[in-house]
């Protein structure tokens, strides 16, 4: 607080404004700015502050400065996010260095998108106030409902069961749904709305999502939960829009008759039939309507609509069936000759550091390490993974031998490419025989081996892989199996995603019968980054549940079984 | 529509007015918080808890009036009910201080804007190296000194660096400010 000062409170230029302290003053602001300024400089501080106008003037440019330096790199770095195709496909490894940022080309880009970028942030900040917004939704310019629509209106957060119809059958849990259509022919889906809504849809069922407050059910059944936050969550059926009051309800759409049931369960609903007067729906009533008759429903069926405590149970039940055929396959997989090393990531202590090699019989030499990386839950709530968040998270491990192919599998759930390139294993440098694998910025797969050439050290000879784009800002957060096979014979590098083959090459520098081999290497992070290289930093951002290295390039279809052994759901 | 009866908002049309008065001053607000908070992190909050007050208040808004010193009277009051619901920690200045900052910056605010037009005229004229540093530097949800522990280099150096430009850019900012002035 403040205490008496030794100099009286003046605004102006005098007293303790001596013009010889302003680059005093210049550093103990960048310091405050910092967050790094000690107590007594801070006291100092205060004190050139009170006394001097000029000091205050000079607080204001640089946090103007500081407010401007921000604005630009928030810009730049969010159209990185948003257009990974528009960057060269540098891969610092590869080809002759050149700057990530193509300076003049991010800057005309981001003078023209800042204002709807900035709208749009300010937007979802308003958005969270919950009510009577979405009128004017419509008015807005469409930039601003641009990219409203491309950061995604919802989340997939179980999916029991299902088959979906609609173009992307691939659905799972963890995608992100923009608005559009969802087709669910049987199954279950719970829907997360970014406003906070929970929907849960149960196939035979046509949902339509406009946005992260409203969604239109033109057949099926859903259940609809509405916290206070998500408040004002608007739902269609036909003829017919309900406003939900912060409650649980249920609604039945008959597509024969489109016919349309409300139940409230909880709380209150506010139906708007077409041309009617608004109803008011409280706990235990409900609504049949159906062309333009509008009744009251007898009594309300809680138990007709698929609770979200019952599709956890579903849920859990399944994910430990499928846990269990996993943990049946793994006892025999463990044996396979061919395996170099495996880890199953399974904790044995609450605070394990070290993760054993689980082939059978086992080289204890091959164990790993863990530094930093945290035990989490894996792609069962009863398996384990490890959680790689930080710069310094990785497994360390060391493997011997010299080697003529390979098979890489892991699981992994990655949160975020963060860097631009994302380690899966690395050794540490990269020299002769030495293969890379990591996750590109952009979301391609990156397998690479180093063989320099000894006499020109300045050419590089590495032979490098890109998949195509195999992760986006909608699949990321799930768990995917990747793999990937070479053989010095072939010379082939054949990358997969699921058990599926994304990409097959033979690089142009690929030579015959030169080794592999590993030595010391890292899981999720580079040990030891070549000198002066570009980008140093490389630890994933995500988890990792299984992870393997064979000492064959294994077929395709033998990578499906895997997949189709371990996968989640 | 629903009914709210607690608040008696803007009419939904204006709705398209708030946003386009809020972006336009989007940035001179921040940087009034700035001076008033202890962190960036600090000013997102109070920023968010800004918008929706003034967007509950904007019917009160008059239009003949400058919406700058309506909106920073709003974030001026957020910030010292953030700063009450925190334990008043030891970055953050004393009560005298905050005020006189706040009344200048008010009384700045066009200066503060071509401030700032100037800064990134001059911001435009760094070299590709010298952007991707700053890039690095004040990327979003970053600390500054977890960059300069990852830059590798040391991070008494990178600050240093980083300083260096910041002088410059300051520098380079008062000459354009001087030039139009000027002209």
């Amino acid at each position: 607080m403040a205490t008496s000062e030794n100099s009286n409170s003046n605004n102006g230029t005098g007293g303790g404004c001596n013009p010889g302290k302003l680059p005093e003053a210049s550093r103990l602001i960048g310091e405050w700015l910092s967050g790094s300024i000690t107590p007594a400089d801070f006291d100092l501080l205060q004190t050139m502050l009170r006394d001097c106008s000029e000091v205050r003037r000079m607080l204001r440019e640089e946090v103007n400065l500081e407010q401007v330096l921000r604005e630009n790199a928030s810009v730049t770095a969010d159209l990185k996010a948003w257009s990974p195709e528009g960057l060269p496909d540098h891969d610092g490894e590869g080809e002759a260095a050149v700057m990530p940022f193509p300076g003049q080309d991010a800057k005309s880009r981001s003078k023209k998108y800042w204002i709807s970028w900035a709208a749009a942030a300010s937007l979802a900040v308003l958005l969270s106030a919950g009510t009577f917004l979405w009128g004017g939704r419509h008015a807005l310019s469409k930039d601003l409902v641009q990219e409203e629509t491309n950061r995604g209106c919802a989340i997939l957060t179980h999916v029991v069961n299902a088959e979906w119809l609609d173009d992307d059958n691939s659905r799972r849990t963890g995608d992100t749904v923009n608005s559009g259509m969802l087709k669910l022919a049987c199954g279950f889906a719970q829907v997360e709305f970014f406003s906070g809504a929970t929907l849960l849809m149960e196939g035979d069922a046509e949902l339509e999502i406009v946005s992260p407050w409203e969604a239109i059910c033109h057949s099926g059944k859903v259940r609809v939960r509405v916290p206070p936050p998500a408040r004002g969550f608007l739902l269609h059926a036909p003829g017919m829009k309900l406003v939900d009051l912060g409650t649980e309800f249920g609604v039945q759409v008959n597509p024969e008759d489109l016919s349309s049931e409300v139940h409230v369960f909880e709380g209150e609903v506010e139906a708007h039939p077409n041309n009617q007067e608004l109803i008011s729906l409280k706990e235990g009533m409900g609504l049949y309507k159906e062309g333009n008759k509008v009744a009251p429903l007898p009594g309300v069926r809680p138990d007709d609509f698929m609770g979200l405590e019952r599709l956890d149970a579903i849920t859990a039940t399944r994910a430990k069936a499928r846990y269990d055929a996993w943990a049946t396959w793994k006892k025999d997989m463990c044996g396979d000759e061919r395996l170099v090393v495996y880890f199953p990531f399974e904790r044995q202590g609450k605070w394990q550091r070290m993760i054993g090699n689980g082939c059978n019989p086992c080289n204890p030499d091959r164990n790993g390490g863990v530094v930093g990386a945290r035990w989490t839950q894996g792609r069962w709530p009863m398996k384990d993974a490890l959680e790689f968040k930080r710069p310094g998270d990785r497994v360390r491990l060391r493997i011997d031998g010299e080697y003529e192919a390979l098979t890489l599998t892991c699981w992994v759930k990655v949160d975020g490419l963060d860097r631009k390139f994302n380690a899966l294993l690395l050794t540490d440098g990269y020299d002769a025989g030495e293969p890379h694998w990591q996750i590109t910025q952009d979301g391609k797969m990156m397998f690479s081996i180093a063989y320099p050439d000894d006499e020109h050290p300045e050419v590089k000879r590495n032979q490098v892989h890109y998949s195509p784009v195999v992760f986006n800002r909608s699949n990321i957060g799930r768990w995917h199996q990747l793999a990937v096979t070479y053989d010095n014979c072939s010379g082939e590098a054949i990358q997969f995603v699921d058990g599926k083959e994304v990409s097959r090459e033979v690089s142009p520098l690929y030579q015959p019968g030169r080794k592999i081999v590993y030595g010391a290497c890292e899981l999720g992070n580079w040990g030891l980054p070549l000198q002066d290289h570009q980008f140093p930093v490389r630890n994933l951002n995500g988890c990792m549940d299984e992870f393997a290295i064979y000492q064959i390039a294994l077929a395709g279809d033998e990578l499906k079984k895997i997949y189709e052994a371990s996968k989640p759901e | 529509m629903s009914s709210d009866a607690s608040a008696a908002p803007a009419p939904p049309e204006h709705y398209e007015t708030f946003v386009r008065l809020f972006v336009h001053h989007e940035g001179r607000l921040r940087g009034f918080l700035r001076t008033l908070v202890r962190d960036w992190d600090d000013v997102d909050e109070v920023m968010q808890e800004t918008s929706l007050v003034a967007w509950r208040k904007f019917s009160q808004f008059d239009p003949d009036t400058n919406f700058m010193a309506w909106a920073a009277a709003i974030a001026r009051f957020e910030a010292l009910k953030h700063l009450r619901k925190q334990s008043r920690d030891r970055l953050v200045f004393n009560d005298d201080i905050l005020d006189l900052l706040a009344e200048e910056s008010l009384e700045e605010v066009d200066s503060l804007e071509r401030h700032r037009s100037a800064l990134g005229k001059c911001l435009e004229k760094l070299d590709s190296r010298q952007k991707e540093l700053l890039q690095l530097a004040y990327q979003p949800g970053v600390k500054f000194h977890e960059v300069a522990a990852q830059a590798g280099k040391s991070a008494q150096a990178f600050y240093k660096t980083i300083q260096r430009m910041r002088a410059a850019l300051l520098q380079c900012a008062e000459k354009q400010m001087q030039a139009e002035a000027a002209t």
